[in-house]
């Protein structure tokens, strides 16, 4: 019977990764094919020169390749997760849509603020007039931190003496 | 003691703080290294071992035990990286390639055919400095066949191994193996 090439088996036998069975039917073969003596030799020569040549990537800087992995996970994280999820967690789903609700009907035309409710218009005048006398001396804000130094300065003398070692 | 990585596959899956931080730094040097013999690009090779931490992180908790960690997570990893590939090449397979369905050698898959990715030449030659021709050579073959040589020569992972890894039969991997070395070969012949 005509031996049949063991072609597929030569890298493994090289690597010394067939079991017994496998590692004896090439031994056997190589015995009497010159052929796949050759290629195995070849091969032997190949793994040799790959495993002395491994190529290093390009360097990378590994804190920052942490941080980037660990933004990327928090941001998975943060994304609207399934439909299911707001099934199964009631509790914010229900705030969110009474939330909702109350800031339409407080925003309806018509709607009478309630007597607790402060008018927002009213708010904004409060703010405003709080900030007129800043606004009537906008000379002295601007120049605010220049002053201050002009203080530290002028105070040289009354500064705590730095403590000695 | 230090915890095996098994152990710490399993705290992560329980949400143990650190567990996670912990197997990214001891995966982080081999999973860039590996992604990038695959993909053959810096930028690239971070963002798919990128994504194979974060599978990690979801699917931790199936992982069953039943083989070494690192078998598992490369399997993700190089699916990262294969997916990738395959996205870049999807438009390929609409005009004409059938899909693979089995993992006969003989039935080449359109990615397997496919040139290695398009390279900036400025990357290119820095590529070229740090490799020797041998390994220029291997970022030509297939992507498959970079995986299961770089797996096998770099990675020193045995054929078993290598076929839980790609998702292949062991004869598959071995004619994945005879075939990456018969074309180096033939190519470094042809070069001299």
């Amino acid at each position: 019977m005509k031996d049949v090439h063991v072609d597929d088996l030569l890298v493994d036998h090289v690597r010394g990764d067939l079991d017994v069975a496998e590692r004896d039917r090439v031994g056997a073969h190589l015995a009497v094919c010159a052929e796949c003596r050759a290629t195995r030799e070849r091969f032997a020569a190949l793994l040799t020169e790959l495993a002395r040549t491994v190529p290093a990537p390009p360097p990378i800087h590994w804190g920052a390749y942490r941080a980037e992995l660990r933004e990327r996970l928090a941001r998975r994280r943060g994304q609207a997760g399934p439909v299911w999820r707001w099934l199964v967690q009631p509790a914010p789903a229900l705030v969110a849509a009474a939330l909702v609700v109350a800031l339409v009907v407080a925003g309806l035309p018509g709607t009478p603020p309630g007597p607790g409710v402060p008018d927002p218009l009213a708010l904004d005048n409060t703010i405003l007039a709080s900030r007129l006398d800043m606004i009537a001396r906008l000379d002295v804000v601007q120049r605010l931190d220049l002053l201050e130094d002009f203080n530290v300065i002028n105070e040289l003398d009354q500064l705590p003496e730095p403590s000695k070692s | 003691m230090e915890s095996s990585d098994e152990e710490l596959c399993r705290a992560v899956a329980e949400r143990t703080p650190g567990a996670f931080d912990l197997l990214v730094e001891r995966y982080q040097e081999r999973a860039y290294r590996i992604a990038w013999s695959i993909v053959r690009d810096p930028e690239e090779a971070k963002d798919c071992s990128q994504d194979a931490f974060i599978r990690l992180h979801e699917a931790a908790g199936s992982f069953a035990g039943q083989s070494k960690f690192s078998t598992w997570f490369y399997r993700i990893l190089v699916n990262c990286c294969l997916d990738r590939q395959r996205r870049r090449r999807g438009w390929r397979r609409l005009v004409g390639w059938h899909d693979r369905r089995d993992d006969d050698p003989d039935e080449p898959d359109p990615v397997e055919q496919a040139p290695a990715p398009f390279a900036d030449p400025a990357d290119a030659l820095d590529t070229e400095r740090r490799m020797s021709r041998v390994w220029a050579l291997v970022s030509e073959l297939s992507p498959q066949q970079r995986a299961a040589v770089t797996l096998s020569c770099r990675e020193g992972l045995a054929t078993k191994d290598i076929a839980a890894v790609l998702n292949l039969s062991e004869a598959t991997v071995r004619v994945h193996l005879h075939r990456a070395l018969a074309t180096l070969r033939r190519r470094l012949g042809d070069e001299a």
